[in-house]
């Protein structure tokens, strides 16, 4: 109700490809590869190997336990000498794939700045973290298929081809992940690590996706891609909202304590996007794109298990 | 209700048709905005919880289009003007008259408030008091009776008429103000007359019985509400001054009091001269006296003079209006005086008497005189062609036949008396000539225009006239063959004659009184002059026949101004009646016994439209104000 009906622009903001791969993000890429680099020498490690827990023979490292690891590879040798509770790593006599895999539906294009520029950025800096550490990188881009690969390649000086591969991918098309990770797995026979870079925003439900990727045996990490304003949407008045990727409607009339609500129903995807991880153990992180993309990687780092 | 605006129908076709332009607004309105979100399934929750209170919501919807209608609704109601079927019945019609005279200045109601000051809330009352369909016209009543309003039903133009109200030094002219009433009042539905007064009216001046057949053939209403109750007052009834015919440099006082109580007064009188004591006297004024007091060779006072009362024994003094009155001193002015004469003792000793006289004697044989003269005094002797000044002739008998004479001689009469004299003629001021022996005297033609101020039955002994643009004053005879040169008479006469000329005493007066019309005599041929009155309010009158016609209404020393010349006169309150401030239990004009004021009925502004708005604006800020609030969103 209201005779003073205001219009407000909602239109997302859209970076362009220009600027996701210039020098100053080669420049932060390449700090990021040295701080890669020290951190795994801390865990003396060497390149080109694995490290999956219950994957290999030969005892690699401990790390600290963490909700969603299985049990099974607690040592509790350690546990009784120090009471700390930590799981232990072994390594694969094989090199490292690394598959990453990048969200080009079209909610990506929302969000300021674009979900997909965040994630293509993050996308490129995984890839040159692990082909600094001569790991095999693929890149694919998907939406309710597979839409484009980049072949596995190896060797710092590739990461070119990575940016040639992530700069011209458009978000397009509406999010499947079941199908699209489904023809990943059967795509692509060499196990490995599948880094999913995504907003999780499937009709179908986020599940079965990942679940393709433990059943097919890969490593799976997901990497959620987060706009903030999501889950307070600019709206107000009555509104119908359309879904940017499928055009389906809703009517609403937008009032304090309906946006209230959607800010609950929000908090609680998130809640059960992370508690699915968990009890999965596959590795979650929730990437806000208000978090420079580099502290989103070092966190990414720093909380082990990923690439090194 | 009737629709005094737009009529019925036509308020229905503008509601009508702007009723449809909103409902098609706001199903336009309805249309929602479109905005795109990443992911719809989210929302999906929520909305399911939303599908409770779609009722509700649905019914904010309406509740949102019905306000929306009644703000047309309010709007296209205004526009017809409605009104109550008793609001358009006919209210009352009244004329208000507010007494402004003298009397109104006592201030004998609760604190120190005076009459007029209770007259304004009592007109205040009247103004609130007023039904939705009465209209009502304020005037003053003075000398004179001034409406300060239209016939109007606007509170706020009457309230601008009581601010205009105010209290003047005059009598009340009843008179004026029933005329005003029965003539605004004429075919008036509900019609009264409410009189705000102390009563005391000067009806003795001003008789309302001519209107006594008006009043009673109307059916308009006479009321009266009566303001004060006190009596005590004890005021000056009469103030005047003038200068000593013989000594111009001392002047006597006249100074009359009046005290209209029964009860015996003790006073103090002061007398100021251009503003400093002169004297001071305790007098004691019994009740209903008038007591004269005359303060004699009164000295060094040139221009003004001013009396002040003052109660003496403790008593209170009501009415200060009547305590103080002002007067004006004739002014001083040497004369020059030319006489032709082969000599005359008695003419040369009279006119010594007046030290303000600069006199200049010649013989026939030097005429004319080079100089500016006022006045020319021919003894025996007529000039051969009118002088270019006023002139005195005594006893003009022509040279020689033929020759030029002011009056035609025809012979002469002998042992002439003065059996017509005009007392009233200021030639003839504080002179008695009715004993005079003459021996004789010429006979004489008089021209148009000339006055016989003294004579006997056969001809004129004293004559006043003009000649080619010039006043003359002729004595037919001669005064050496009379013994007028030995009575007091003689150099009054003479006097009397120079003043007339100069024109000191040409309608002087010491003071005007209030209320009256005055006519200020003004030097030169002046067509207007400004009037400057006590309170400093500058007025142009006209000048008539050489004198400033004006209605003053305020005591007090008023300016004259005429070009570059500035001369001052006095006004006063009149002899007495505002004085008597003892208000009459009842109170009768033109043979109606006045009643008690009307009371009116007070209700809602007639003008509905202007709620109807008010409600429209209201529920806009209303809605306004939620809207931003985010309480109806």
């Amino acid at each position: 109700m209201g005779l003073f009906g205001q219009r407000r622009k909602t239109a997302p903001a859209r970076q362009t490809d220009e600027d996701l791969f210039d020098e100053e993000l080669q420049r932060r890429l390449e700090v990021l590869a040295l701080v890669a680099r020290k951190i795994y020498r801390g865990r003396q490690r060497a390149e080109r190997r694995t490290r999956k827990t219950g994957a290999g023979i030969e005892f690699a490292d401990h790390r600290e336990y963490a909700p969603g690891d299985d049990f099974r590879y607690l040592d509790l040798n350690v546990y009784q000498r120090t009471g700390r509770l930590l799981i232990r790593l072994f390594e694969e006599e094989e090199d490292l794939s690394v598959y990453v895999i990048v969200d080009t539906s079209r909610s990506m294009e929302m969000g300021s700045p674009a979900k997909l520029d965040y994630a293509k950025r993050i996308a490129a800096a995984l890839s040159y973290v692990a082909l600094a550490n001569l790991d095999r990188v693929s890149v694919l881009g998907f939406s309710d298929q597979m839409k484009s690969r980049l072949a596995p390649t190896r060797g710092k000086n590739r990461i070119f081809k990575v940016f040639e591969f992530l700069r011209p991918l458009e978000a397009d098309g509406h999010t499947d992940l079941r199908t699209a990770l489904r023809t990943f797995a059967a795509q692509n026979k060499r196990r490995g690590v599948a880094i999913l870079i995504s907003d999780l925003y499937d009709p179908q439900g986020f599940e079965d996706g990942i679940n393709q990727l433990r059943y097919a045996k890969f490593d799976p990490y997901v990497l959620h891609v987060i706009d903030p304003n999501d889950a307070r949407p600019p709206l107000h008045g009555d509104v119908r909202l359309v879904d940017h990727e499928t055009g389906e409607t809703r009517e609403v009339t937008v009032t304090p304590r309906i946006l209230e609500k959607f800010a609950k129903a929000h908090a609680e995807y998130l809640h059960r996007i992370q508690e699915f991880c968990g009890t999965k153990q596959v590795t979650y992180h929730a990437l806000p794109t208000d978090v420079p993309f580099d502290e989103a990687i070092l966190g990414i780092l720093r909380s082990g298990g990923l690439l090194a | 209700m009737i629709f005094t605006g737009l009529t019925f129908t036509q308020v229905l076709t503008v509601l009508g048709a702007v009723g449809a332009g909103v409902v098609v607004l706001y199903l336009l309105k309805l249309r929602r905005r479109r905005i795109e979100v990443p992911f719809v399934k989210l929302w999906e929750e929520i909305l399911a919880e939303k599908q409770t209170t779609r009722l509700f919501s649905q019914l904010k919807r309406w509740l949102s289009l019905l306000i929306a209608l009644l703000i047309v609704a309010a709007l296209a109601f205004a526009l017809g003007d409605p009104r109550s079927e008793g609001a358009t019945r006919e209210g009352r019609s009244l004329v208000v008259l507010v007494d402004a005279s003298a009397s109104m200045q006592a201030t004998d109601l609760p604190d120190g408030q005076s009459r007029f000051d209770g007259a304004r809330d009592a007109l205040r009352e009247l103004i609130a008091g007023m039904g939705p369909a009465d209209r009502m016209l304020v005037a003053q009543l003075d000398a004179s009776a001034t409406p300060l309003s239209p016939l109007t039903g606007d509170p706020r133009v009457l309230e601008d008429a009581v601010e205009a109200l105010e209290p003047l030094d005059v009598a009340a002219n009843p008179r004026a103000g029933l005329r005003l009433a029965l003539d605004v009042l004429r075919d008036q539905p509900e019609a009264e007359v409410i009189l705000l007064s102390d009563g005391i009216l000067d009806q003795d001046r001003f008789d309302t019985a001519a209107f006594a057949d008006r009043l009673a053939a109307s059916a308009i209403a006479f009321s009266w509400e009566k303001l004060g109750e006190a009596e005590s007052n004890v005021g000056i009834g009469a103030f005047s001054v003038r200068r000593y015919p013989l000594d111009k440099s001392q002047s006597e006082v006249l100074v009359e009091l009046y005290n209209p109580t029964d009860e015996e007064r003790s006073v103090e009188l002061e007398l100021l001269g251009d503003g400093e004591s002169v004297d001071v006297q305790r007098l004691t004024v019994h009740g209903g006296e008038r007591l004269r007091r005359f303060f004699r060779n009164v000295s060094g006072v040139d221009q003004a003079l001013e009396a002040r009362l003052r109660p003496a024994d403790g008593k209170p003094d009501h009415l200060p209006a009547d305590d103080r009155a002002w007067a004006r001193l004739p002014q001083r002015r040497r004369a020059r005086v030319v006489v032709y004469s082969a000599g005359n003792l008695y003419l040369q000793a009279a006119l010594l008497l007046d030290e303000y006289l600069e006199v200049e004697e010649a013989s026939p044989a030097d005429y004319p005189l080079a100089g500016d003269y006022d006045v020319a005094i021919f003894d025996s002797w007529v000039p051969p062609s009118p002088p270019s000044t006023p002139a005195l002739y005594l006893y003009p008998r022509p040279a020689s036949d033929g020759a030029w004479t002011p009056l035609t001689v025809q012979g002469e009469m002998d042992a002439p008396y003065f059996d017509r004299i005009e007392r009233r003629h200021p030639l003839m001021q504080w002179t008695a000539l009715g004993d005079v022996n003459v021996a004789t005297a010429l006979e004489v033609d008089l021209e148009p225009g000339d006055r016989a101020v003294a004579g006997d039955t056969r001809g004129p002994l004293i004559v006043v006239g003009d000649r080619q643009d010039q006043p003359f004053v002729a004595f037919t005879f001669d005064v050496r063959q009379s013994d007028l040169p030995l009575r007091v008479a003689w150099p009054l006469l003479l006097l009397n004659t120079i003043d007339l000329f100069v024109q000191e005493r040409d309608g002087f007066v010491s003071s005007y009184e209030t209320g009256q019309t005055w006519y200020v005599p003004v030097a030169g041929g002046a067509r207007e002059a400004t009037i400057v009155d006590p309170e400093g309010h500058e007025r142009e009158v006209p000048v008539v026949e050489g004198r400033a016609v004006y209605a003053g209404q305020r005591a007090g020393m008023y300016t004259l101004r005429v070009g570059d010349t500035e001369d001052t006169f006095a006004a006063n309150l009149g002899p007495g009646a505002e004085s008597i401030i003892d208000p009459p239990d009842t109170l009768t004009l033109a043979g109606a016994e006045a009643g008690e004021p009307s009371e009116g009925e007070p209700g809602v502004r007639r003008e509905i439209w202007i709620y109807l708005v008010l409600l429209a604006l209201g529920i806009v800020a209303v809605e306004w104000f939620t809207y931003h609030r985010r309480l109806t969103v």
